[in-house]
């Protein structure tokens, strides 16, 4: 699988994340702008927009260019267009989660506050490294760049109109033809990227899409898709443990914290260990 | 910078086919890490070579000193082994990878770049990657835009491969950055600082044995037997060697004064923060220590 080892052209645009983050369906959004007459679905998304994981790098290389490719991948130099999408840890977290009992990886009942400290240290899909260090990798190296178009979740909740619209003017900038960003038509492209046409987009293909074919089927892939919903499944302790590790980045980027001396409560993983250090030097 | 016949494109790829299938795909990025790894981490040519004497020989107490014969094995370098073989050689690796979030141990060696773009035209000059008399000019301008083989492409810029370990992994104490013209000053003091990343005690004698066996004429005389035998520079240009002048300052005459312009004019902030002053008097944009801004935080 071309993965890491991706032939990176040029003129390629990534659409970056950390892993459970909005990417599938920021995916489906641009899918549905640029294409509004053939509409992205669970079985044409991975020859449209692949990811880089399921393909052999010479099936990559043959698709049409200028590429948009899915990628979970920390700061990559050759990756010269980037857009990245952020979304709050906490969330990240419950969904991360939920990801890992459909995958087969835990059992249905194990304990949410057992999973938070192995999801701060990374331990699953690892080589992406922790929620901290793949924000700070792109960001630190990346940040204000022309090249680089920030996303957040929650604004595209909250506004995907606006934040669609964002998008197509930068993939516009990156020699893409004129993208229609008509009312209508970002109004179309929203509604056609919609929770309840994938969910019902994903009971039909799921069986067949790449990334939830060995999954289990009776967990969907497509769970709440809001903004928020730790705050009913994450309880204190579990909120106070991620807060620790990434707080001030978390601050940062506009995610208010929920408790208020995050510092108090025991590192639990080598980052936060290692922030501790850094402090008492 | 040439391009590859057909003929070596699919013996490439047949190759890449058996190699997969018979596990012996080199490990690259695709290694797999162990909590107690320790990487020597540093850009092309940028005295990792060195390096990998100067730790081998320091950890390595009881066995026969490094050669060129047995630094593969000693202090493997991540791209010279299938993940496979990997697994059952001492792990401290060399790598040239960019910022890994894996990588839980790291000495960075960090080297001025106006001396590794001069030291990189020459090794390129020796794997006949350049032909003789390719302009220096035009090779730094490639250089600066990570534009000259595609390995090193791969990393990153000098600039982007730096800051990106500097920026996520500086003031940890799982992270050691050392500049190799202080290597060269001072091995000693250097290598002692490096004794709690390593988790090892370090006696003066024993820093000196390995400063010795490290030396750039010791390195000289095993690279005029051994550098046939060796995996690197095996096939290569025997009239340019591998271990070159060992030296920093040396763009002063081997670059012009336009290519010096240009790294500074491209990198001059962080050539700054790492202690390299510029030649130029050039008005370069004065850069704060990194923050990461805070696109969100008023609303």
């Amino acid at each position: 699988m071309a993965g890491r080892n991706l032939t990176v052209f040029h003129d390629d645009v990534f659409l970056v994340s950390y892993p459970r983050s909005g990417n599938t369906w920021s995916r489906f959004l641009i899918g549905n702008l640029i294409y509004p007459d053939d509409p992205v679905t669970f079985a044409n998304i991975e020859s449209r927009f692949p990811e880089i994981y399921f393909n052999p790098d010479r099936v990559m290389r043959r698709l049409p260019r200028p590429r948009i490719l899915k990628s979970h991948e920390c700061f990559q130099p050759q990756y010269r267009r980037v857009i990245y999408i952020l979304r709050d840890p906490r969330d990240i977290a419950v969904s991360f989660y939920h990801h890992n009992v459909k995958a087969g990886n835990l059992p249905d009942d194990y304990p949410m506050e057992d999973f938070i400290p192995r999801f701060i240290a990374a331990e699953f899909d690892n080589k992406w490294g922790s929620w901290g260090d793949h924000v700070t990798s792109w960001l630190a190296l990346r940040q204000n760049q022309p090249t680089f178009l920030l996303l957040r979740y929650e604004d595209m909740k909250q506004d995907p109109e606006r934040e669609l619209a964002r998008v197509a003017s930068y993939l516009e900038r990156c020699s893409f033809g004129k993208i229609d960003v008509t009312p209508a038509k970002l109004k179309r492209a929203v509604e056609l990227s919609s929770p309840e046409r994938m969910r019902a987009l994903e009971k039909k293909q799921a069986r067949e899409w790449v990334l939830t074919r060995k999954t289990r089927h009776d967990k969907p892939f497509l769970r709440t898709a809001t903004s928020g919903g730790w705050k009913s499944s994450l309880s204190q302790t579990s909120v106070a443990k991620v807060e620790a590790a990434w707080g001030e980045l978390m601050q940062g980027l506009g995610y208010d914290l929920a408790s208020s001396t995050p510092a108090a409560v025991d590192p639990p993983g080598s980052v936060v260990q290692d922030e501790a250090a850094r402090t008492n030097r | 910078m040439k391009p590859r016949p057909i003929s070596s494109r699919v013996g490439a790829y047949v190759k890449a086919v058996s190699d997969a299938v018979l596990g012996r795909k080199i490990a690259g990025r695709e290694l797999t890490v162990f909590p107690d790894d320790i990487f020597l981490v540093s850009y092309l040519r940028s005295g990792s070579t060195w390096a990998r004497f100067l730790f081998g020989n320091l950890i390595h107490q009881g066995e026969p000193p490094v050669t060129f014969t047995n630094v593969n094995r000693l202090v493997p370098m991540i791209y010279d082994f299938p993940d496979r073989v990997l697994r059952s050689l001492p792990r401290i690796l060399k790598s040239h990878e960019c910022f890994d979030p894996r990588y839980p141990r790291v000495i960075h060696i960090v080297r001025d770049p106006r001396d590794v773009a001069a030291s990189f035209y020459y090794y390129n000059l020796k794997v006949r990657e350049l032909a003789d008399g390719f302009p220096m000019n035009e090779f730094v301008t490639r250089f600066i835009a990570a534009h000259t083989v595609g390995y090193a492409d791969r990393l990153g810029s000098w600039e982007d491969h730096t800051l990106s370990w500097l920026r996520l992994r500086q003031g940890r104490s799982n992270y050691q950055l050392v500049r190799y013209e202080d290597l060269l000053s001072d091995p000693a003091k250097e290598l002692t600082k490096m004794a709690s990343l390593l988790g090892i005690c370090v006696t003066p004698a024993r820093v000196e044995r390995a400063v010795n066996l490290s030396s750039a004429d010791h390195m000289r005389s095993l690279e005029q037997t051994q550098g046939k035998e060796w995996r690197t520079t095996k096939g290569t240009r025997s009239d340019i060697p591998f271990v070159r002048e060992a030296k920093s300052g040396g763009w002063r005459k081997q670059l012009s004064e336009a290519s010096v312009r240009n790294i500074e004019q491209a990198w001059g902030a962080t050539m700054r923060t790492l202690g390299y002053e510029l030649a130029g008097s050039s008005r370069l944009p004065e850069q704060a220590a990194h923050t990461i801004e805070k696109p969100y935080a008023t609303r």
